[in-house]
């Protein structure tokens, strides 16, 4: 039991022990901070472009279809004479607003399993552990398209399908994390002193658990868009009309051997753009929340 | 890690984009094949349930392996084909068919009438998409001579004639549609399914001989096959109307006039009942029929052929546009948003709350419009058709969906289907009130007793002038009918060309109107076919 404090230190190997004291430190959370600021601003801007643009540029207009790229329609037009950028605004924002409502469950489910199995003794630990590593050794997208389709595919089937599979990760995280708290020397003495478990679990170990759920919540937001636009782009998503950027990637491929190359290059440029934009801004969230990169 | 892999997963489609870009405007290759013996053809279709046809292989004419008694020349005119002539008694009941003598199948075996018999006795018990329930009876009365008694008379039997391929009674066991045996231009050589279909040019033929002595059928997706023919890999490709614009070096591009038609059917009763296999059937807004003539006469379909098929199709306002049996009368003025506007005021239709979506009683004027979501041009026709009739107030919501799907949800929805046949007798399966529910015949139960009576007529008639006289009175006769002009159970769109790239050197002479399904009617004439 002596022994925890230096272990927890042990345990940490990212933990920079020299790094951050020489670097000129208030100049880089300063660019950290830009960094994030700019993503977090892209990220609203498509959100409003999507919803702010009307339905009437979405609208299928056949004498302007086919059209490459121009000021007026800045990433061309599709066979139907639909507007690209329009489209793929919307589909970036449908993709945002999945990732959002997966992130949100994979993390509740992440942090219920997570504390069950560092509180609730052996057998279910051992039992989260086990559930926790069969999800991981599934693939993603197999496990996906296998929920989805079987709640007969649509917006649900692609959500519940992305949120069931993307909670494992983060739960094996929280879990470790909390094994480590529990023997830490504030939750000993709070737990010497009488206080009850449920007390414990909430006012000292879920502070702890904040920045890592955090983090880990934009952190899985890029990999449930991803997930998101590979199903739809199999066919097991959404009905092909729904401007999701899967779908627009899987009906523009069709039109390249045409060489109408637009379709597929500015909304696959668009996910890049977005899901880096969202990687950026968890990872410098991370170090700047984090309280062991935090004096940097 | 996480992190890794989404990495991997972004690059990988980023790639993907670029590689199929680039591939997209490289030039196109092409190499000169002429005066080899042999063609290459991607025209898709490989049909699921082989090559039987008495389960439906070649229904719609040119079966390739096996011949026919009858069948249609370039100008849908019926002609002999095994059989030398026929009869049709007095009133109507016995057809008598005599045949050639001298047809023997590709394993040399002589064709009789004991075949046919065999054949049209098989494909009634078949339980199949042939559809032989006017037949009571056929006996080979000789060996050349074979007579159907029919259960009452039917002018439109003689497409029952032209329809199914001969089978070999010796040779026709569970697994002939794999390997099937027949009297027909082409013998069997391989079947790699999902792949490719070899032939042989039959020596055992009795008509022209074929100017080819193998043919290979690839089995592509559409663009696949248009790659194919980019790398000149194959010698005629059917390709989409979409990709019609875009030239190919070496191959030239044939669209055939088809009466492969598409259109909208719409429930025509009101929700609340179910089908045998308790489907929901029926929906409470088209089946007031001011909805489906609104539809019917708002649409655009000039600018849907122009602008979705590329100008490679034609309007089509009828199930049976241009032929024989069609009558001119049924056509309807569409592109009219006033007059659509009309129909609708003078139903009671009308946009009480402002929301731009018309009520009538408090039922709003949605509904959903389902299409093969595996069809891009349906579901292009379905999108283009929902924002034509938007600015009337009716709001179709456009769902994708596959067929097993369809199968459940085309009685309540409307539905995005395509037909076309060269014969009458599909006007009967689709708008007669007894074929409601059976198969994708008739899927919105409409029914209208002057309707049924005119095709009871038309069926029963003896001369073919007489019968069609009563297939365009079904359409429409001045008061009522199943057209557009009057109960408009449906709203059709466009009739389909088929377009085929063929290499610059290959005559395929000049193909008929071809029928619904694109890809194996253009073989339906390949004995003449040669190089230039």
């Amino acid at each position: 039991m002596n022994g925890s404090q230096f272990d927890m230190a042990a345990e940490r190997p990212g933990r920079p022990l020299t790094g951050g004291i020489c670097q000129p430190g208030f100049h880089r959370r300063h660019r950290m901070a830009g960094m994030v600021l700019l993503s977090a601003l892209l990220l609203a801007g498509i959100v409003a472009g999507g919803i702010l643009l009307g339905d009437s540029r979405v609208a299928t207009h056949l004498d302007i279809r086919n059209a490459a790229p121009s000021l007026e329609y800045p990433f061309g037009t599709d066979w139907l004479g639909r507007d690209m950028l329009a489209r793929t605004l919307k589909g970036l924002t449908l993709s945002l607003a999945i990732g959002l409502i997966t992130a949100t469950a994979s993390v509740g489910i992440a942090l219920v399993l997570g504390l069950m199995a560092a509180t609730l003794g052996k057998t279910v630990d051992s039992c989260i552990s086990w559930l926790i590593d069969l999800f991981l050794s599934l693939p993603h997208l197999v496990t996906i398209i296998l929920i989805s389709f079987s709640l007969g595919g649509g917006v649900k089937g692609v959500i519940v399908g992305v949120a069931l599979t993307h909670w494992p990760s983060l739960a094996r995280i929280i879990r470790a994390e909390i094994l480590q708290l529990r023997s830490a020397e504030f939750v000993l003495t709070s737990r010497k002193l009488g206080r009850s478990r449920w007390w414990v679990a909430t006012r000292h170990m879920l502070p702890h658990l904040v920045p890592q759920l955090y983090v880990g919540f934009v952190l899985l937001f890029p990999h449930a868009i991803l997930h998101e636009a590979g199903v739809t782009f199999l066919g097991f998503g959404l009905s092909p009309q729904q401007p999701a950027i899967g779908i627009i990637l899987s009906e523009a491929m069709r039109y390249l051997s045409a060489g109408i190359w637009w379709l597929a290059f500015f909304p696959g440029l668009s996910l890049l753009i977005m899901v880096r934009a969202f990687d950026v801004l968890g990872d410098n969230l991370r170090r700047l929340i984090d309280p062991h990169s935090a004096h940097e | 890690m996480a992190k890794k892999r989404i990495w991997q997963l972004a690059a990988g489609l980023a790639i993907m984009a670029l590689v199929a870009g680039l591939s997209g405007c490289a030039g196109p290759k092409s190499d000169n094949t002429a005066a080899k013996n042999e063609l290459v053809l991607a025209i898709n279709a490989e049909p699921e349930g082989g090559f039987d046809p008495t389960t439906g292989w070649g229904r719609y004419g040119s079966p390739l392996f096996q011949s026919t008694l009858l069948k249609r020349d370039k100008d849908l005119q019926i002609v002999n084909d095994l059989a030398t002539g026929y009869q049709v008694s007095a009133d109507g009941l016995t057809w008598t068919v005599k045949i050639r003598k001298d047809v023997e199948f590709s394993d040399g075996k002589p064709l009789t009438a004991a075949d046919i018999q065999y054949t049209y006795e098989t494909a009634q018990k078949s339980n199949s998409v042939v559809d032989l329930t006017i037949m009571k009876s056929v006996e080979a009365a000789d060996d050349d001579i074979v007579v159907f008694t029919l259960k009452k008379p039917q002018s439109a039997f003689v497409d029952v004639l032209t329809g199914i391929g001969i089978v070999p009674k010796h040779a026709h066991g569970k697994d002939y549609a794999q390997h099937p045996i027949g009297s027909g231009p082409f013998k069997f050589v391989q079947w790699d399914k999902g792949q490719q279909l070899i032939v042989e040019a039959n020596p055992k033929y009795y008509g022209p001989k074929p100017g080819f002595s193998k043919l290979t059928f690839l089995f592509l997706s559409e663009d696949a096959a248009y790659a194919a023919a980019k790398a000149g890999k194959a010698d005629v490709v059917a390709i989409p109307p979409a990709f019609s614009k875009q030239p190919v070096a070496g191959m030239r591009l044939i669209a055939v006039d088809s009466v492969d038609n598409r259109g909208i059917v719409f429930p025509t009763v009101k929700a609340g009942g179910k089908t045998e296999n308790g489907y929901p059937v029926g929906n409470d807004v088209t089946a007031d029929g001011a909805i489906r003539k609104a539809i019917n006469a708002a649409v655009d379909r000039k600018a849907l052929v122009d602008g979705i098929l590329e100008g490679q199709g034609t309007p089509a306002y009828t199930i049976c546009d241009r032929l024989p049996w069609w009558n001119a009368d049924a056509v309807i003025n569409d592109n009219d948003l006033n007059g659509a506007k009309r129909i609708l005021a003078e139903a009671g239709w009308k946009d009480a709350d402002g929301d731009g979506i018309l009520e009538k009683d408090s039922r709003k004027a949605e509904f959903t419009l389902i299409y093969p979501a595996s069809d891009k041009t349906r579901q292009a026709l379905a999108i283009a058709a929902a924002d034509m009739v938007k600015p009337l107030g009716i709001n179709m919501r456009t769902e994708g969906k596959s067929w097993d799907d369809i199968k459940t949800l085309m009685h309540s929805n409307a539905v995005m289907l395509g037909w076309g046949s060269h014969t009458p007798l599909e006007m009967y399966y689709v708008y007669y009130s007894k074929n409601s529910g059976i198969d994708y015949y008739n899927p919105g139960y409409y029914s209208n007793p002057a309707v049924d009576a005119y095709m009871d007529k038309a069926l029963a008639a003896t001369g073919q002038d007489e019968a069609n006289g009563y297939w365009k009175k079904a359409q429409w006769d001045g008061s009522t009918g199943l057209s557009a002009k009057g109960d408009a159970p449906w709203a059709w769109l466009v009739n389909l060309k088929h377009c085929y790239l063929v290499r610059e050197n290959l005559d395929i002479g000049q193909p008929k109107i071809e029928p619904h399904g694109h890809g194996w009617p253009i073989t339906d004439n390949i004995a003449e076919w040669h190089w230039k």
